[in-house]
This record gives structure tokens, sequence and C-alpha cells, in this order.
């Protein structure tokens, strides 16, 4: 199949009109600070790539699927089930583990029009051309030929970004749905960090699995989520330029996550009820980052710990931002 | 690797130092080698090296203590019932058990080097391990030395902030990483793959 022949079908799968006004009206509220600073030259970005940016997102929601996924970290290999319905408007999902825990994750009743803002990122990435760059102004998008995945045919998108806070990205697209069949996170040096791939993809959900450790993964309304609070009001003095808040987080939140579309992090703050001799440690596992800072901030002892998908030296640079109001 | 011979009774203490810093040694070995440690300065100055290059090699922080040999020692005269048989290999696992409890204690005691108690000196380090503040959990090593040593004292440690505050990390990663994943996957592309790199799924 011809790569015209996918940008017709996923233009054609998208619901522009119920999902252009409300993308713009969310984008609006989301993105009020950040139109004000934004640069008025933007990168512009290949409308194949934002089409395909915008298929990718909105069947991951919208499609029916099942499959074998292995997860390569280093030489570490994990294999679990993934399984994705859509039944009257609202999505089921679930993970489970093949090897190692026997462990199952679900999210029932997501209701498909439901965005979360790495998906608004995603699937705006031109459409706010002028006034907020998105995507374009963080990554360098290229799309190539891709490989046979999981007895499918791919398209490439090299994801490079454009400065030193984010990870690149490899994601090889299923050239009739746009799902992401393989994608690989790369260090700076080019080192692949970790590596998801469909062994087998059907476009049907899985049977349903009974698991020992059975978890029931929530979907925080970004405006009403549960906090945990630690009574202490903190903020972030920097975000790298692209990331967002994933929700609307009290200031005394115990947590704060960020999102650019494709990469995520998350902040944690936990005062102490004693001092503690300052340092800092770091713990990676494949793109994943856990970088824990003990520090006096207005003379009382907290511990901050960055935690996601970042280099260890974005996760620092965050630590270092975090204030105390 | 060392073979059976280079690590028997002909074996010269260098070699038997060599095998202690890979855990392999012999208790009979052992013991007349913590007595040459004793006489001869230069044999402690090889292990400390011998130990950092293999802490480094695992990406330990593990800093070996002058008092070291002594507590190995005490840890074998800790078994009185395993010193009447003769060499087996039941006895050659627990004297290599008893030198890895003793590098564990290292690296499990390091968690409670973050503790800014104003308990001066290394003369009562159990007391130090209640007020940490960080809920740091002993984890590996933990149980075994505990039942190694009972209620003797503990080795002399040298401070460990780095490897404390890296066990730290570890545990905020373990602690942490299903709830950043709920997020990642609603944030992120790939759905609900971000909670394959959570370490354990929590009910």
């Amino acid at each position: 199949m011809s790569r015209m022949s996918i940008v017709d079908k996923t233009l054609g799968n998208l619901r522009w009109d119920v999902a252009l006004p409300s993308l713009l009206a969310g984008f609006l509220v989301l993105l009020a600070p950040a139109t004000l600073v934004a640069q008025p030259q933007c990168e512009s970005l290949d409308p194949a790539v934002a089409q395909l940016l915008q298929a990718m997102s909105n069947n991951a929601q919208q499609a029916s699927y099942s499959g074998v996924v292995t997860l390569q970290r280093g030489s570490d290999m994990q294999i679990m089930e993934l399984s994705h319905s859509v039944s009257n408007g609202q999505a089921s999902e679930e993970l489970v583990r093949l090897t190692g825990q026997d462990a199952r994750v679900e999210r029932s009743g997501h209701p498909t029009g439901c965005m979360h803002p790495g998906h608004q990122l995603l699937r705006a990435a031109n459409v706010l051309n002028g006034s907020f760059c998105g995507l374009a102004s963080v990554y360098k998008f290229r799309v190539q030929p891709g490989d046979r995945i999981a007895d499918r045919e791919s398209v490439r998108l090299r994801v490079e970004p454009r400065d030193m806070y984010r990870f690149g990205h490899v994601l090889e697209l299923d050239q009739d749905t746009a799902l992401i069949l393989k994608s690989s996170t790369f260090a700076a040096d080019q080192r692949v960090l970790e590596q998801f791939q469909f062994a087998s993809l059907s476009m049907r959900p899985g049977e349903p699995n009974d698991a020992v450790i059975a978890h029931e993964a929530s979907h925080p309304h970004p405006h009403e989520s549960a906090h945990l609070r630690t009574g202490v009001s903190w903020e972030l003095a920097w975000l790298p330029d692209g990331f967002m808040a994933t929700d609307a987080a009290p200031p005394e939140s115990q947590r704060k996550s960020y999102t650019d579309g494709l990469a995520s992090f998350s902040v944690f703050l936990e005062p102490l009820s004693a001092a503690i001799k300052p340092g800092e440690g770091v713990e990676r596992q494949g793109s994943t980052v856990a970088y824990t800072r003990g520090v006096l901030l207005q003379r009382r002892p907290v511990l901050i710990t960055v935690l996601g998908e970042i280099p260890t030296n974005t996760a620092r640079m965050l630590a270092d931002s975090v204030r105390l109001r | 690797m060392r073979n059976a011979e280079s690590t028997g009774l002909g074996a010269t203490p260098e070699e038997t130092l060599s095998a202690l810093a890979d855990n392999e040694a012999q208790e009979l070995e052992l013991r007349r080698l913590l007595r040459e440690l004793e006489s001869t300065p230069e044999l402690g100055d090889r292990w400390y090296r011998l130990h950092a290059a293999r802490a480094a090699m695992h990406g330990e922080a593990v800093r070996p203590s002058a008092g070291f040999a002594n507590s190995v020692r005490a840890a074998i005269d800790a078994e009185p019932a395993l010193q009447q048989n003769s060499a087996g290999s039941f006895r050659r696992a627990l004297g290599s058990f008893a030198v890895a409890a003793s590098v564990a204690a290292v690296v499990v005691l390091g968690g409670q080097q973050l503790a800014l108690t104003s308990a001066g000196g290394n003369a009562d380090l159990v007391a130090r391990v209640a007020p940490l503040p960080v809920g740091v959990v002993n984890t590996t090593g933990a149980v075994p030395v505990q039942a190694s040593y009972g209620t003797r004292a503990l080795p002399t440690l040298q401070p460990a902030d780095r490897t404390a505050y890296r066990e730290l990390a570890r545990q905020r990663l373990r602690r942490y990483s299903q709830e950043h994943a709920e997020h990642a996957s609603l944030n992120t592309p790939q759905g609900m793959l971000p909670f394959a790199r959570v370490p354990v799924i929590e009910q």
C-alpha cells in the first residue's frame, strides 16, 4: 500500500466535526500562558507527519485491537498481552504480563472522546500552527519506509529532539491503522534505551484474562483528579519547552506530572520530619530515570524525586527548579 | 575465572585475596588469610584495591573499612557448630555467605548514613537505624546480615551517602512508578504500555 493511501484513510477516520472545536477550546484554556510567550515563527510541520501523528493518536483510542508485545531494556525482556476494545463510545484496555509478575492492569469505561493533554499535543500538531508551535518546536520528524513487523507493513517516523531535554524516538506505524507496531527510544549518543514491539497484532479485542494481581487503572480527568496533599505548596520554576501539565494539580499536591506528547515525567515532593544530609541519587531502568534529591528549601527538609522517561540531566534541572511558595 | 586449584590450600595470600573479592575463597584459606592480614599491612591495602575494583565493576560504591577482616572473622567464629566439620561444599557456601553478608552490611547500612543525628563515633550503629526520616526500607541482604551477626557489633563503616541516595532513588522508583504510569499511559502514544515499566504492579 502506498503512503498516499494511508493519509487518505487516516483523514477519513478523523471526526473533525467533533474533534476540532473541543480541541481548540481545550487548547486555548490549557495553553493560555504558553501562547503569550510563543515565538511567532514556528518550524513548519510536514502535513503528512501531522496527519500520521493525528491518526496514530486517534486510532490508538478508537480502534479495537489486541496482540503480544515485547519490552526490551538492555538484556532484559518482558512479554505482555495488550488488548483494546471500544463499544458504545467507551474504550476498555488491558495489559497482562506474561513474564515475571502475574499481573494485569485494566482501564475500562474510558470515553473515546476524552482527550488528555498528551494526545491533544499529538493531534493538534499543526492545527494551532502560528500561535503555538507544539511538537514541531521541540522535535524534528522524518517519514521513511518501515520494516515488516508482526506480519504487517509499517511506515517509520523518525523523531529527533531539537534540544537536550528529551529523548529521540523511532516509531514504526502500521500502514493501515497508524497504530504503533514498534517504538524505540534513543539517548543523545544514539544508544537504544528501550524498545516496545508487537510480536503479533490482530484487529480484534483479546480474550479476558485472570491474573493474581489486577490493578484497575484510573483515568483522572484533567481537572478533577485526586491528589495526595503534602501540606506544602510548591512549584517548578522551570519546565523544558513543549511540556505541559497532565492534570490540574493543586499547589500542595505530592505529585505533578507533565507531558510533551511523546514523553512524560512526574515530580514528587515529600516534606521530611527530620533533617537529612543533602545529596542526590540516580537509578535508570531503560528510558526511565528516578532522580532523588534531599535538600533544605526555606529551611524545611524535603525529598524531591523526578521520575520519567527523560535524560538524567533534565531530571536534575527539574529537581533544581522546585520552589516552595 | 579462577579454577579450583588456584583457590586451594596451595594458594598464595594474593590469590586468596583475589578469590575473596570474587566471593570464591574457601573458609580454611580465609582463616589463614585473616592471620596474614593482621601481620602484613600491605595485604590490607591490596584487599581494599581489589574489592573497590570489583565493586566498581558491579556499579556499587562499597568502601570496605580497616575493620573488615575482623568482622569477617567474627562472622565465621559465630558459627561454632560448623567449625567441627571438615571442609565441604556446605561449609564453603557458608564461608562465602559470611563474606557476602559482610559486604551486604556495608551496603545496607549505607542507607542509615543519610540520617542526620548527633550520635558521634561508630559505637552504636544499631541505634541509628530507627530515626531515618526518609522511609528507607533495608532491602537486599538485610535479613541474612541480621541472622549472621545476631546482636554482635556491626562492622565500622565509612560514610556512604552516595550509596544511600542511590538506594533511595531505587526505592522511590518502585514506590512511584505506578502512579507515574497512570499519567504516562494517558498522555503518551503507547497506551497502557507504560505500565510495563512498573517494577511491581500493585492492586
